[in-house]
């Protein structure tokens, strides 16, 4: 489904992310695993067109100079030069890291924001299935974004992307900066977009305990390089991750 | 595009500062003749440019060359205090206040010019920092909304109170030795205005006024009152406008409701926008250009303002960096491409 081929990403001369290919396959969650500094919200930034658009940003003001080469593919279709609201359109959305919402706009507001895309007859059904799989958003409705917890945020910045139906769901740190039992049910919700939308999940963590048991597949990546791939249980088993990731 | 790709092989283009000192802490260690030059050039051409303009040409051209230097200090002293975190609409305010000092401080207490000035530097600062003490808490746009009506205010008082001349003004006032003492004056106070704030904000103490600006939380929960640093930064800049006023008052021998004008708030901005804000050059080498082309754009008459406009719009789409961070980046870096691996 989606296919990124040697990737390289440079900051100025510092590389971000070096020869990376990976691959998406249609129904699966794959993770991307790595500590901070490894790249992965570079690569998320990178498949979901943002980085083409603080390119030209930094580019007119004559700042950091950014470099991408490598090819990034989706449906078949070559995106690399794609920007990112057309990549919205043929179905990949960012949710992106520390869960960014409209604070001054009430929850169920924020959900019609990110329904843009949709056909109005479906709102009501979409939001209705957000809150289905987010119950505890639906009693906060009419809450202002801004007063939610780091939860609920994040919460309903997943709700807000699954807004715009997508095919493949890019999740950048989604468990960052929540209780442990939080993670486990956002975990549990992740697993339930998967079969009850049939969507296709990226998700990108450095908290890979929680994150492993759900996965298909998964990458590690150190300083932008590929460094481990396998399945969810080959990586959970591996030495080398868990003494990286779980500290054992 | 800064990637390439030529026969299946990356290239990029890469940047590479002109390292040439050696930094340790505050010492530079310069080691030949070569690299003094570098770093003087930039600093000797304009200084030596302006003097020669200055000095050689016709009566007519050293008035705009006086005028120019003002508007650029008004441009440093506004950027000095966007650097502190203050957007500032008000130069205005800051300049008529010294303004009136200087003609008060003549015209009733008959005190000479090279007593005027210097009392109207302090004067001017302290009233101005006293006027905007109560606002210092407001940020971004609110303060500049402050700053914007306080000398609009200022002029409707001397209007309808008959203070300082009322309408009129106060004329008469002592006129500089001559004009070369002025035209002297003005400029050693440009640069050192210049370079003193530049070394100023660089230094340790200068730090606290930049991290204001950068997050002004995170500075007040370093253990650092905040409100007390930016009376500081307003006294330092609002004093900077105040000697402009003070010496424009003198060299034109008036002072009256014009010093309040608009035009002194938002030339100083517009300079700083095509300059290049936070680096202090920027905005004096932007005055440096918009004051002598409004000039020479006289003899348009009425399209002047259009003219104006047009150039203000192409070079802030052109350069939204502004002319001084691309001229500093051109002349501080090398450009390469290099083979990727």
């Amino acid at each position: 489904m989606l296919k990124v081929d040697k990737l390289m990403v440079f900051y100025e001369n510092a590389l971000a992310i070096n020869e990376l290919s990976i691959e998406v396959n249609r129904g699966e969650i794959v993770g991307i695993i790595g500590s901070n500094s490894a790249g992965k919200t570079t690569l998320m930034n990178t498949i979901s067109g943002l980085l083409l658009d603080t390119r030209l940003k930094e580019q007119r003001k004559g700042g950091e100079r950014i470099t991408i080469f490598g090819r990034l593919s989706f449906l078949g279709q070559d995106i690399t030069n794609v920007w990112a609201d057309q990549r919205v359109k043929l179905g990949i959305v960012l949710s992106r890291e520390r869960h960014p919402v409209f604070v001054e706009s009430d929850v169920e507001e924020n959900l019609r924001i990110a329904s843009y895309l949709l056909p109005r007859r479906e709102i009501k059904g979409m939001i209705a299935q957000v809150y289905r799989i987010f119950p505890a958003l639906f009693p906060l409705r009419k809450r202002k974004a801004g007063f939610l917890s780091g939860g609920e945020q994040q919460m309903l910045a997943i709700g807000m992307s699954l807004m715009a139906r997508p095919k493949l769901m890019l999740l950048d740190e989604p468990l960052l900066g929540l209780a442990p039992a939080t993670q486990v049910k956002l975990i549990e919700s992740i697993v339930t977009i998967r079969k009850e939308e049939g969507v296709t999940i990226l998700i990108c963590e450095q908290f890979a305990r929680p994150v492993l048991p759900i996965i298909d597949r998964g990458y590690v990546l150190e300083n932008g390089m590929l460094t481990l791939h396998g399945t969810g249980e080959e990586l959970y088993d591996n030495p080398e991750v868990k003494a990286a990731y779980f500290g054992v | 595009m800064k990637e390439r790709v030529i026969d299946g092989q990356n290239y990029r283009k890469e940047r590479i500062a002109r390292c040439i000192k050696a930094r340790s802490d505050d010492i530079y260690a310069l080691t030949s003749q070569k690299e003094m030059w570098y770093l003087l050039f930039p600093r000797i051409v304009p200084i030596v440019g302006i003097a020669i303009v200055a000095y050689l040409l016709p009566i007519y051209w050293k008035k705009v060359i006086l005028t120019t230097c003002i508007f650029a200090m008004l441009a440093v002293s506004w950027d000095f205090l966007s650097s502190c975190g203050m957007l500032s609409l008000g130069q205005a305010l800051f300049f008529g206040i010294g303004s009136f000092a200087a003609g008060g401080f003549n015209h009733y207490l008959h005190l000479p010019v090279y007593l005027t000035i210097p009392l109207a530097t302090v004067t001017g600062g302290l009233i101005s920092t006293m006027i905007l003490l109560p606002v210092i808490r407001l940020r971004g746009i609110y303060f500049a909304m402050v700053t914007l009506i306080l000398p609009l205010m200022l002029m409707r008082l001397i209007e309808a109170t008959k203070l300082l001349g009322g309408t009129e003004g106060l004329t008469g006032l002592s006129p500089f030795p001559n004009e070369w003492v002025e035209v002297t004056l003005i400029m050693a106070a440009m640069w050192a205005a210049l370079f003193g704030l530049r070394r100023f904000i660089a230094s340790d103490y200068g730090l606290i006024f930049v991290s204001i600006r950068d997050n002004d939380r995170a500075t007040m929960a370093s253990g650092i009152n905040i409100y007390a640093f930016k009376a500081q930064a307003l006294f330092i800049g609002s004093s900077v406008c105040a000697f402009c006023g003070a010496f424009m008052t003198h060299s034109y021998q008036f002072t009256g409701m014009p010093v309040f004008a608009m035009e002194f708030s938002i030339l100083p901005i517009a300079a700083a926008a095509i300059g290049g804000m936070n680096t202090l050059a920027g905005p004096l080498l932007g005055a440096m250009l918009l004051v002598p082309l409004s000039e020479l754009l006289r003899e348009f008459g009425t399209l002047r303002i259009v003219f104006y406009g047009a150039i203000l719009i192409i070079c802030v789409i052109g350069l939204p960096e502004g002319i001084f961070h691309y001229l500093s980046r051109k002349y501080n870096e090398m450009e390469r491409w290099v083979k990727i691996e």
